[in-house]
């Protein structure tokens, strides 16, 4: 279970700071921008460690953590206090107070940190990430929409995958199923009334079980205002109106981190197959040029030295399927790996109409473009 | 004091150095100027304000919260990341000041932004500037003290 931090500070500024901090490990951080917003989100969240502004509105840290203290079920609850006064009698009224530690602010990141690895075992991200998820694993989408329509249309859209589509018509209904757990993605309508996503989002980051779930913002492509004001208040992405079913595929799973390289790549007897899909789409050439790279260090590593890319699938030569087939020769050229194609005699001559294909091995078959690299 | 405050906070936050310079009003910025400033009041009482041209302060915010400069809210991130840069300058100072028996509070950070902006006290103030550069930006820390506080630091 991850590390809960609770961060209050009246100063949007230091908890950015704070949430950046430890980005890499697996925690939690949760905020609260008063002493009286602190306190309930301590008593709700049972965090493991406080990191305590010293001076703030409403209720300063020395008032909220004196109300900690006098609290049974957080009065053990480690605080560290963080503080731009390092006179002596500040340091000295804090030590009474009993906090764990003290920072002086301006601190620098890995201080806070190391800091607060003392206090509590914090863990680096990636050696605690479980096994990601698949394309093909089954996800649950929530849309937070009024308009009936936009859920069915995406539900269509994703009617090729095992990805389970429920709508929410209003944000506290929204809030509850994500509550309910089971919610992978959020998918909310920018244009609902009362600003709807914005307090969904603010809602489900002040709970522990809702706080990670990724929330992507919908709203038509001329809302250039909602769309900047969603990527500067937290929304993972924004999606644009009418719903393209690729464009969502890709990005939830950007979102979600889900595992796509095997719809792409294949090791066969150490050399690497890159297989270029019908749908070719922008997401496409993002999903590949991500694993590309430690797709071909892994084919060298177990001794390969052959990339074969697979355009069998592939319609028509277009300058996006050209471009990413030069990128993947590029690449793999930096690693002395030879790469030839596959594809049908009728591809083959579209490609080789354009000046920049014209040194490409193509082979009917896998076997035939082996030999050809033999 | 608010040299070498100014100077800590900036190395310690954004790894930024900056070096003192003759003080000259900000007015080359086109996009207007911010001021920080917090108060601070007891055995000795003062303001100190932080002014930046809206440029420099749009680069001290990327730097402060580690996001590229294109990402910088200006209404919000802004104001909020150069109110708190001068409560850590003004902390320091405070810290100083109750070190050398002249214990004092601090208000909370106020933040005003406009074009060829400036401070000033009613009554009986000393008022203290240092200028700064890093490459071509400015920034410009003036201390306004009371009188009888100007007298003993």
């Amino acid at each position: 279970m991850s590390i809960k931090i609770l961060t209050v500070d009246d100063s949007k500024t230091i908890r950015l700071i704070v949430a950046k901090a430890f980005k890499p490990f697996d925690c939690m951080v949760l905020e609260a921008d008063n002493g009286v917003v602190g306190l309930a989100v301590a008593s709700r969240e049972k965090p493991d460690v406080i990191l305590l502004d010293y001076t703030m509105p409403v209720m300063d840290g020395f008032e909220v953590l004196a109300r900690l203290r006098s609290d049974p079920d957080l009065k053990a609850t480690p605080v560290i206090m963080l503080t731009s006064e390092a006179g002596r009698d500040t340091v000295i009224k804090i030590a009474q107070l009993g906090v764990r530690d003290y920072l002086i602010k301006p601190f620098k990141g890995e201080l806070l940190v190391e800091r607060v690895g003392r206090v509590v075992d914090l863990k680096n991200k990636a050696a605690a990430a479980k096994k990601n998820k698949r394309f093909d694993d089954p996800i649950s989408i929530l849309v937070v929409d009024d308009k009936p329509a936009i859920s069915a249309q995406i539900r269509a859209g994703l009617e090729d995958t095992p990805w389970k589509v429920n709508n929410a018509d209003q944000p506290g209904q929204a809030l509850d199923r994500c509550m309910e757990n089971g919610v992978d993605v959020v998918l909310a309508s920018l244009s609902l009334p009362n600003d709807g996503a914005f307090m969904l989002l603010q809602n489900l980051r002040g709970y522990a079980n809702t706080a990670s779930i990724p929330v992507l913002g919908m709203c038509v492509r001329t809302a250039a205002a909602e769309q900047a004001r969603a990527q500067q208040t937290g929304f993972a992405s924004v999606i644009t109106k009418p719903i393209d079913p690729a464009e969502l595929k890709t990005k939830v799973c950007r979102v979600l981190g889900l595992e796509t390289s095997y719809k792409y790549f294949q090791q066969r007897d150490g050399v690497l197959a890159l297989m270029l899909p019908k749908d070719f789409h922008p997401g496409v050439v993002q999903e590949v040029s991500t694993h590309l790279q430690s797709q071909l260090v892994s084919t060298v590593d177990a001794g390969g030295d052959k990339l074969i890319i697979d355009l069998n699938s592939v319609e028509a030569a277009t300058m996006p399927v050209i471009e990413l087939a030069l990128s993947a020769i590029q690449a793999a050229s930096k690693l002395s790996l030879r790469c030839a194609f596959v594809g049908s005699e009728a591809i083959k001559n579209q490609f080789r109409s354009y000046e920049e294909t014209q040194a490409w091995l193509f082979a009917g078959t896998f076997e035939q473009a082996l030999a050809l690299l033999k | 004091m608010t040299r070498e405050a100014v100077k800590e906070v900036f190395q310690s936050m954004l790894s930024m150095e900056v070096n003192p310079e003759p003080p000259n009003p900000l007015t080359a910025d086109p996009d207007g100027q911010i001021i920080g400033s917090v108060g601070f009041i007891g055995d000795a009482t003062g303001i100190i304000c932080l002014y930046a041209g809206a440029g420099f302060a749009r680069v001290i915010t990327s730097r402060l919260l580690g996001i590229p400069e294109e990402e910088v809210d200006a209404e919000e991130m802004v104001p909020d990341a150069i109110g708190e840069l001068s409560n850590m300058v003004a902390g320091y100072v405070k810290s100083r000041l109750c070190d050398r028996g002249l214990p004092c509070t601090l208000t909370i950070p106020s933040v005003v932004r406009g074009q060829q902006l400036s401070v000033e006290c009613s009554g009986q103030v000393t008022t203290r500037a240092i200028g700064f550069h890093n490459c071509k930006h400015h920034l410009l820390a003036e201390v306004l003290l009371k009188d009888s506080t100007a007298k003993e630091v």
